[in-house]
């Protein structure tokens, strides 16, 4: 409130962005893997992390979205598991790009669900979306027959592999969804009320703001999203599997909660998220590169998330003592 | 019924030795001094009114007499011995206990483990049995077996009875010494009577308490003397409160800023247009409003006064569309206008600052600029975010609150309380509304900026905005406001321009119906008796002010209802109204007969008249008998502090 504090926000403003922070992070985390393996700082495999970035990075979008707020969403693995499914199905009936549309909206009308269950009545959302994902991962089995699709059109496959001003056509739609998502959460009235609503429902419906709705929506989004990916991931494989996408939630909260994103709601950006996103994955595909079991990652990536979550702690209980 | 009752039974003995004395004390949080020489002293048996503006180191105080927190410098004693306590535990040793505010109790354990939470921890085998015919014992003391089901648990308690429980807790560890932290700040005027009655009950045996409060009227009513706290300190110790006045007490709570901060009137604006903006007609919104009415006009500043539970925040939350109406028209510029969500209260033109800042106005994420035009995005219905088509608007405001435009994209919590408000309050200003709602502005604000709002107030009103304003403030209602509604218990009861008003006016009108109710009782008694009409009145110069009114016949109606404020000229009973005289008077034109019967408060207050009108045409008693008859009634009326 008077020169020096000025001067000291300044500076604390530029530390305190946190997608600065976590940039830094991400390229501290770059530079060590480049020394540690040769292998690491080549297109060819910076090209692996994309590809292996896409499907998480899809569904952190969703995730981004229902933390900021306030919200979590514990369904997006099965989700992705049924909307597979579903997907799997429709592809027997329909063109390719129907089927993926329709899944999508399968995957909307789960969100929609959920949302309104947790907007409307006041429930909360991790025992809303604990809910659906039992039901999302049980529905799964029973429209696959409990077995993987494997039959799926030849040209299913050009979804990935097509190459689009020189980048896959799923890295492609990942930057995309991204950009979209960040011009919306930062340009948009929707996006800004998603953040109001986080930081403070009360005050947000006091000011006339529409709370239910945009309450809901990130739970819809959160649901398409997840069905966006799985059909990436389905065909980066050319199978679809009633188990796919098990465990995606857990790397999607990572994700956002690394890049910055606090759980209470109202704070985190879709770029830190992204980030996050990149960092995890750099993280596997380092220490695949140098040879560390696979049993490691989970501890290596948890103990990120930890620090992450510590870091963040120790500045904004800096910043409210101030 | 109240503590008045007991003074004789239990007298504060000044000439006996504190129990407790508090000297010196300071405390800071970081750099903020909370208490920069805080005294108290406090005599067995007495019940202490701790008073103080918001912010003034009353609740510092007292957690640090209670070791909830630990002095920086001072000293205190307890029966002559130095208190050095490190934790609220320790206190509780010494027999100190206080009831906090937000109550700390445990939501999910019965009222019977809550009350002997204590002694949970220790070890052994606990005997509910033995716990149970403690506790009752205890609500038996307090005269509360009824109100407080042992085996209920806490959470479903409402906030009275919780703190029912932290008494019972208190007297559970045998404390002598309570001290009560704004006890009454959520509870409805029934709820404080019953509290009051507890006080009263643990005064006459034996107990010492403190009442920490900022409602004046409260502290008269249970305090038997009052220390005044102002910025950390305390500017006046140990008061008796009989031979104060409410005026004295602001004077010590505001400061010698005052005069500066409430001019005694208003400079009103020249307006000689009365073109109502927005006018309610029989609001009614489930549970608590009832029935409410009234108009405010371009260009006014209206006051919506009452005492907390009256209905007030909830009435402007219905009229924002904030909340579900029952019954009642709305009118806006003439048109109905019938809002179901905010947002279309907004769009109509209507701004609303809520009464709880921090929970209910400021996105604390969010910068200055988007909290201004955070009502912007509630009344766009772009999909972008439009902030360019205010841009002008908003310096303008910007310049208008001293903000430096460099400050605008900082975060809200770097400001103070005060300009917070400020910028709330420029969030609906950049709408450029035609009514804008105020509840509570001051609340929790500096006094320097308090000055600053006012004039901000003013001076949206002086574009021709109608501008409400809640305060439970009746000073602040007073000076502000051209006119004053009154609430109680969800009914607008009394429409009154402030001019002629004055706190004890606007205490009268405002207190609760339950009191009101039973005076009510007393004049219909009264009117049955002599079958008459029998009325309680105010009279100021050429005007009266009708408290309330009973009617059994309607030959000697006098002219005026309750609530109403007419000019004595207008009313039936003009001769007897402004000659106020011992005699019985008749009027000449309509045959009917007043007598009019002074009343003072037991502290001599001027409690305005009690006036009897019968059918003059009819046999009528001498003076004298009648004026037996009515004060032979009048033991019985309850007189609002």
């Amino acid at each position: 409130m008077n020169s020096t504090n000025a001067q000291r926000s300044l500076v604390s403003d530029l530390v305190g962005r946190l997608e600065i922070r976590m940039l830094a992070l991400a390229f501290a985390l770059g530079a060590a893997l480049s020394i540690l393996s040769p292998h690491f700082l080549t297109s060819n495999n910076l090209l692996n992390v994309l590809d292996q970035s896409v499907v998480v990075g899809i569904v952190a979008i969703g995730m981004t979205f229902v933390i900021l707020i306030g919200g979590i969403d514990l369904s997006v693995g099965s989700v992705a598991g049924l909307t597979g499914v579903l997907l799997g199905r429709g592809l027997e009936h329909f063109t390719i790009p129907v089927a993926i549309v329709l899944a999508v909206l399968a995957g909307m009308a789960v969100g929609l669900f959920s949302g309104f269950l947790i907007a409307h009545f006041g429930l909360p959302s991790f025992v809303v979306t604990l809910g659906v994902m039992a039901i999302g991962r049980s529905l799964a089995y029973i429209f696959s027959g409990a077995t993987a699709i494997a039959d799926l059109p030849e040209n299913f496959g050009n979804i990935v592999y097509t190459s689009i001003l020189g980048m896959p056509a799923h890295v492609l739609t990942l930057l995309v969804l991204y950009a979209m998502a960040w011009a919306y959460l930062n340009f948009t009235k929707g996006g800004r009320t998603v953040y109001a609503i986080g930081s403070n429902r009360e005050a947000a419906r006091t000011a006339g703001l529409n709370v239910l709705a945009f309450s809901i929506l990130p739970y819809v989004i959160s649901g398409g999203l997840s069905a966006a990916a799985i059909t990436f991931a389905s065909a980066q494989v050319m199978s679809i599997d009633p188990l796919a996408g098990t465990g995606l939630e857990l790397d999607a909260i990572a994700a956002v909660v690394i890049g910055g994103a606090s759980l209470y709601g109202g704070r985190g950006s879709i770029v830190g998220t992204l980030i996050g996103v990149l960092i995890m994955v750099m993280i596997r595909n380092g220490l695949n590169l140098l040879n560390v079991s696979p049993f490691w990652q989970g501890s290596a990536i948890g103990a990120v998330i930890i620090t992450a979550v510590l870091i963040e702690r120790l500045l904004s209980s800096r910043a409210f003592s101030r | 019924m109240k503590a008045e009752d007991s003074e004789a039974a239990v007298r504060p003995r000044p000439d006996s030795a504190p129990l407790l004395i508090a000297a010196g004390i300071e405390k800071a949080f970081d750099r903020t001094r909370a208490l920069a020489g805080a005294e108290l002293e406090i005599y067995p048996g007495e019940v202490m009114g701790l008073l103080g503006a918001n912010g003034a180191g009353k609740s510092t105080l007292s957690k640090v007499i209670s070791g909830h927190l630990t002095r920086d410098a001072g000293s205190i004693t307890l029966q002559d011995r130095p208190l050095n306590l490190r934790s609220a535990r320790e206190a509780i040793g010494y027999g100190i206990t206080m009831v906090m505010q937000e109550t700390s109790l445990a939501p999910d354990l019965s009222v019977l483990e809550n009350v002997f939470l204590a002694e949970l921890g220790r070890p052994g085998i606990l005997s509910y049995r033995r716990l149970k015919r403690r506790a009752e014992e205890i609500l038996d003391r307090l005269g509360q077996r009824e109100t407080l089901p042992l085996d209920r648990e806490v959470r479903l308690l409402s906030a009275a009875q919780r703190q029912l429980v932290e008494i019972a807790k208190a007297l559970a560890l045998n404390s002598t010494l309570i001290i009560f932290d704004e006890p009454t700040a959520s509870l409805s005027p029934p709820e404080v009577e019953r509290l009051f009655q507890v006080m009263t009950t643990l005064k006459q045996s034996g107990h010492t308490l403190v009442f920490v409060s900022h409602r004046l009227e409260e502290v008269f009513a249970i305090t038997d003397r009052v220390t005044v706290m102002r910025e950390g300190r305390t500017v006046a110790k140990s008061l008796e409160t009989a031979s104060l006045r409410q005026a004295e007490l602001i004077r010590l709570m505001v400061g010698q800023e005052m005069k500066e901060v409430l001019p005694i009137k208003p400079n009103r604006p020249e307006r000689p247009s009365r073109t109502p903006v927005f006018e309610v007609r029989n609001l009614g919104s489930a549970p608590v409003v009832r029935d409410v009415s009234f108009k405010v006009h371009r260009g006014e500043i209206l006051g919506l006064g009452g005492l907390v539970g009256a209905g007030r925040s909830e009435t402007v939350e219905a009229l924002f569309g904030l909340r579900p109406r029952q019954r009642g028209e709305l009118y806006l510029d003439g048109k109905q206008y019938a809002p179901r969500r905010a947002a279309d209260a907004i769009r109509a033109g209507i701004g609303f600052v809520a009464e709880d800042r921090r929970v209910q106005g400021i996105v604390p994420d969010f910068s200055v600029r988007e909290n201004l035009l955070l009502g912007h995005m509630a009344a766009s219905r772009k999909f972008g975010l439009g902030y360019s088509q205010r841009r002008a608007k908003l310096d303008d405001l910007i310049q208008k609150l001293g903000l430096p435009a460099e400050r605008l994209e900082t975060s809200i919590l770097n400001f103070s309380g005060g300009m917070q408000q400020k910028i709330i309050i420029a969030r609906w200003l950049l709408l450029e509304p035609s009514l804008l709602i105020l509840d509570e502005p001051t609340k929790g604000v500096d006094i320097g900026t308090r000055t600053s709002i006012y004039a901000m107030l003013r001076q949206v009103a002086g574009t021709g905005v109608g501008v409400i304003v809640i305060s439970s403030d009746f000073e602040e209602l007073l000076s502000l406001c051209e006119r004053v509604v009154v609430m109680s218990d969800g009914a607008s009861i009394a429409d009154v321009p402030s001019e002629m008003l004055n706190e004890e006016k606007l205490t009268l009108f405002a207190a609760p119906r339950t009191s009101m109710e039973q005076n009510g009782a007393i004049l219909r008694d009264i009117a049955r008796d002599l079958k008459g009409a029998a009325f309680w009145i105010l009279v100021d110069q050429e005007r009266l002010f009708c408290l309330y009114t009973s009617v059994i016949n309607d030959q000697a109606d006098p002219g005026f209802r309750a609530g109403e404020t007419p000019m004595i000229r207008d009313t039936r009973i003009p001769a007897a109204l402004s000659s106020r005289s011992e005699a019985l008077v008749l009027e000449r034109e309509n045959q009917l007969a007043t007598l009019l019967v002074s009343v003072r408060s037991d502290r001599g207050h001027d409690m305005g008249w009690i006036g009897v009108t019968l059918d003059g045409r009819t046999s009528l008693a001498p003076a004298q008998q009648l004026r037996d008859r009515v004060e032979s009634f009048l033991g019985r009326i309850i007189k609002p502090q």
